[in-house]
């Protein structure tokens, strides 16, 4: 008589590593990215450049224009108030005039950034490539 | 005898479109994510249409609309200045320095930081804006 055949299922095999930690750890990372992002969208103006040299300087002769910003912010030009669209057009003619003029920009200590930038804004727009910041200071 | 093919257990698809999912989530948060700290106070940077993009790395000077002051999210009095810039540099001379100025703090106490900075050593100083016409 034929002894009776036993037939085994092959134990299945699980996977070498298991996924579950892997998950819970992304998830996490996912979490804490997502809590501590912050979306700003920032740029820059160059207050100080000495890397490379480029300080706005230029050679040969070129008229100098100063502008003053009064504590309230407002751009003033030999004496008398500028609004927004008289400088914009004073500093378009006078870039188309003299490409080359330094800009020389003395904020009031009281003005406040944001007047300082608009004016610099403005600037640049109208062309100015040779600008400056001046401040006074006291004598010690 | 009917044998019947056992029908495979779907809740491991599901698992494996979720990890790629999470996995895509993660990669993108952590790209756009920067790793900045914030200041103290509430800082609201002027506005400006011909900013150039921020460059990476650097140290973050904080300036709040009354006039503090936070050295990489950490609140600094004016007199300590000099001695964390200095640290700073010690750690990398070419590091860029930005100045995130609140929009309505007032040029006194913002303009001579960068008289400061430029006599410590700082190469490169720069004003944080936002994008955006300016008021």
């Amino acid at each position: 008589m034929a002894s009776p055949v036993t037939l085994k299922r092959p134990s299945r095999s699980g996977p070498l590593i298991s996924l579950v930690p892997m998950i819970d750890v992304m998830m996490i990372l996912l979490v804490f990215f997502m809590v501590t992002s912050t979306y700003l969208d920032l740029d820059m103006i160059p207050a100080a450049r000495t890397a490379d040299g480029s300080t706005g300087e230029g050679s040969g002769p070129a008229p100098t224009v100063m502008l003053r910003i009064g504590a309230e912010g407002t751009p003033v030009l030999r004496g008398q108030a500028l609004s927004s669209q008289e400088l914009e057009r004073f500093l378009e003619q006078q870039l188309r005039r003299e490409p080359l003029t330094r800009l020389l920009i003395l904020p009031s200590g009281g003005a406040t950034t944001q007047a300082l930038i608009s004016v610099m804004d403005q600037a640049t727009r109208a062309g100015a490539t040779r600008l400056r910041v001046v401040r006074l200071e006291a004598r010690p | 005898m009917k044998l019947t093919r056992r029908t495979p257990n779907p809740q491991s698809e599901t698992i494996i479109a979720l990890i790629d999912v999470v996995f895509f989530l993660l990669v993108f948060f952590m790209l756009i994510g920067r790793m900045d700290a914030t200041a103290p106070f509430d800082v609201t940077p002027p506005q400006a249409e011909t900013g150039a993009d921020m460059p990476a790395g650097g140290a973050t000077l904080s300036v709040s609309e009354a006039g503090d002051l936070a050295l990489d999210g950490r609140e600094v009095i004016g007199a300590d200045l000099e001695s964390a810039f200095a640290a700073l540099l010690a750690d990398d001379p070419d590091l860029t320095l930005r100045i995130n100025a609140h929009r309505d703090a007032e040029l006194r106490h913002v303009l001579p930081l960068v008289g400061r900075a430029e006599a410590i050593g700082f190469r490169d100083v720069v004003l944080v804006v936002t994008p955006g016409a300016s008021p």
